[in-house]
């Protein structure tokens, strides 16, 4: 009774908090006016030259005019993050399920994910630009590797995330291996990796500029070190603008898909 | 008792269950029973004294320290594999990304084929079930739109779609309200007298054990070991009214009178 009690409860805590977030944005969004609006004014007042700090009218202002080409470059590494993101994502996620299944390798490989997600990012694009040149490549293995161990972790803990009266119900019911991971283990599991996978879809954007950063000819990365050649930061106020904005829209995309498929009350893991 | 009827039924053979590790736990002692196929056998006993570990050593979903357990001649684990249990939680189990007709058949959809009652009336009896337990109308609720009461109706409802031939049930009235309760104690005699069940019933209360079973095992905790075994002496099919009956509640007595000494020495 008291169980349930609680889920109940929390069932409601859930629900009012979703209602404060989907409203909840205004007020980040008239934070966001006001800081523009301070920027702008002191920017004007102080006399701010615009090869240091750009006013946000300046910078919006190049937004618009070079919309199109700078379009183009975020598709290009935008294609480049969502690659990344569903190899690094269906990989983790493959190897969740073997590490829940065969502890051998749970034991032989997790230290060495470990290892991996330790190693910097910036250490190793360098050395994919050199293997694969100025191409997709790089970008989209460094996108994967961002996104693995995030997706790894919380798939891994969400399969396992299953009551032991739950694996009982299934033993008294003989129930097959693979019975057991598609009606009790994937489902049980999928609002934990969706959580993984809301964090890989931003870390991929930042994976792929990074990796543009030590080679390529476009992309919002390539877009950024140029401009710094050029101390054009009014463009560089605009590329970190658009490449923000680009990972806000992938979470976003991520959480309606969360949404579309997990139907049930309760079912999502940190709404905010 | 005949010997044939033992040979049907289950058959523990001084069971003990000691729970490992630096200071190990004596869950179950010496713990001898027959339990003749039909019969309904009700368990009680305070908390600890080893009730759960009892229902889970007779499903086979754990393997007693000592001694040996059959049901209808073959071992425990075999039972299992040939899905001869129903098993009815503490808590209700619920999935809760399926909705309540989703848990009711889902031992179906796990058992298909294995399942005696697969078919393409499947359904139709999920249904009606859910009807028997008071739930139509709530077919189509998610287990966290459902009461407390509610879930653990459609547990009973989920165990009851595959016809086991034995109900292994732990507390599964615990956290319902006295009214739900009488309802589904009446609900559960009705199927076992249609069904002929073996049933072993875990219970924290005394009343509800006389009145469900044809006898009554009183368990003392720490180590779990058998106080007492009760002939529970009144005919069926037995109305609610019998609890206010003077040899009802003598028995009541009797038997709470075993679980207190037992708990003082």
């Amino acid at each position: 009774m008291k169980r349930n009690e609680w889920t109940a409860i929390r069932a409601n805590l859930f629900k009012r908090r979703w209602i404060t977030t989907s409203k909840g944005f205004i007020p980040a969004a008239l934070l966001a006016l006001l800081a523009v609006a301070i920027w702008q004014i002191v920017v004007v007042a102080a006399d701010v030259p615009a090869y240091i700090v750009p006013s946000p009218a300046e910078i919006m202002a190049e937004l618009l005019a070079e919309s199109s080409w700078l379009a183009a470059d975020l598709g290009w590494t935008m294609l480049e993050a969502v690659l990344g993101f569903l190899i690094g994502s269906c990989t983790a996620f493959i190897t969740a399920v073997l590490f829940v299944h065969v502890r051998v390798v749970e034991r032989a490989a997790f230290p060495w994910a470990i290892v991996l997600q330790t190693i910097p990012i910036v250490a190793i694009a360098p050395l994919l630009t050199i293997w694969f040149g100025y191409t997709l490549v790089p970008k989209v293995i460094i996108a994967a590797i961002i996104c693995f161990f995030p997706v790894l972790v919380n798939t891994t803990r969400g399969l396992r995330a299953v009551s032991n009266q739950a694996m009982e119900l299934m033993n008294v019911l003989s129930a097959r291996k693979a019975s057991i991971f598609w009606r009790l283990r994937l489902p049980s599991s999928l609002p934990y990796v969706f959580a993984g996978l809301r964090v890989a879809a931003t870390l991929s954007v930042i994976g792929s500029i990074v990796a543009e950063f030590t080679g390529a000819d476009r992309g919002i990365g390539y877009v950024i070190v140029q401009a710094s050649y050029r101390i054009d930061t009014r463009l560089m106020f605009a590329a970190i603008a658009l490449s923000s904005l680009a990972g806000i829209v992938f979470f976003h995309v991520i959480g309606w898909i969360e949404k579309a498929t997990l139907r049930w009350p309760e079912a999502r893991l940190d709404e905010d | 008792m005949s010997p044939r009827d033992v040979g049907s039924g289950i058959v523990l053979d001084s069971v003990g269950v000691t729970f490992g590790g630096e200071n190990p736990v004596i869950a179950l002692e010496d713990v001898s029973l027959e339990i003749p196929a039909g019969e309904f056998l009700a368990i009680v006993g305070p908390s600890g004294c080893g009730k759960s570990t009892l229902l889970r050593v007779v499903s086979g979903l754990l393997e007693p320290t000592v001694g040996t357990v059959s049901v209808h001649g073959k071992t425990a684990e075999q039972a299992r594999s040939d899905v001869e249990f129903g098993f009815v939680f503490q808590d209700p189990v619920l999935f809760p990304w399926l909705r309540a007709l989703g848990n009711v058949l889902l031992p179906d959809k796990i058992l298909g084929k294995r399942n005696p009652t697969h078919g393409p009336q499947t359904e139709e009896l999920a249904r009606r079930l859910m009807r028997d337990v008071g739930l139509a109308g709530f077919e189509e609720h998610y287990p966290a739109q459902l009461s407390g009461g509610m879930q653990s109706r459609v547990a009973l409802a989920r165990v009851l779609i595959y016809e086991a031939s034995t109900l292994l049930m732990d507390e599964p009235f615990g956290a319902l309200d006295e009214f739900t309760r009488d309802r589904l104690n009446l609900q559960l005699l009705d199927v076992w007298a249609r069904a002929r069940t073996t049933v072993l019933f875990v219970t924290h209360s005394i009343q509800e054990a006389i009145f469900l079973a044809d006898r009554v095992v009183v368990l003392s905790p720490r180590p779990g070991r058998i106080v007492h075994v009760a002939t529970v002496p009144f005919t069926r099919p037995r109305p609610l009214e019998l609890r206010y009956e003077p040899a009802f509640g003598s028995l009541t007595s009797r038997l709470r009178s075993l679980l207190e000494t037992d708990g003082e020495s």
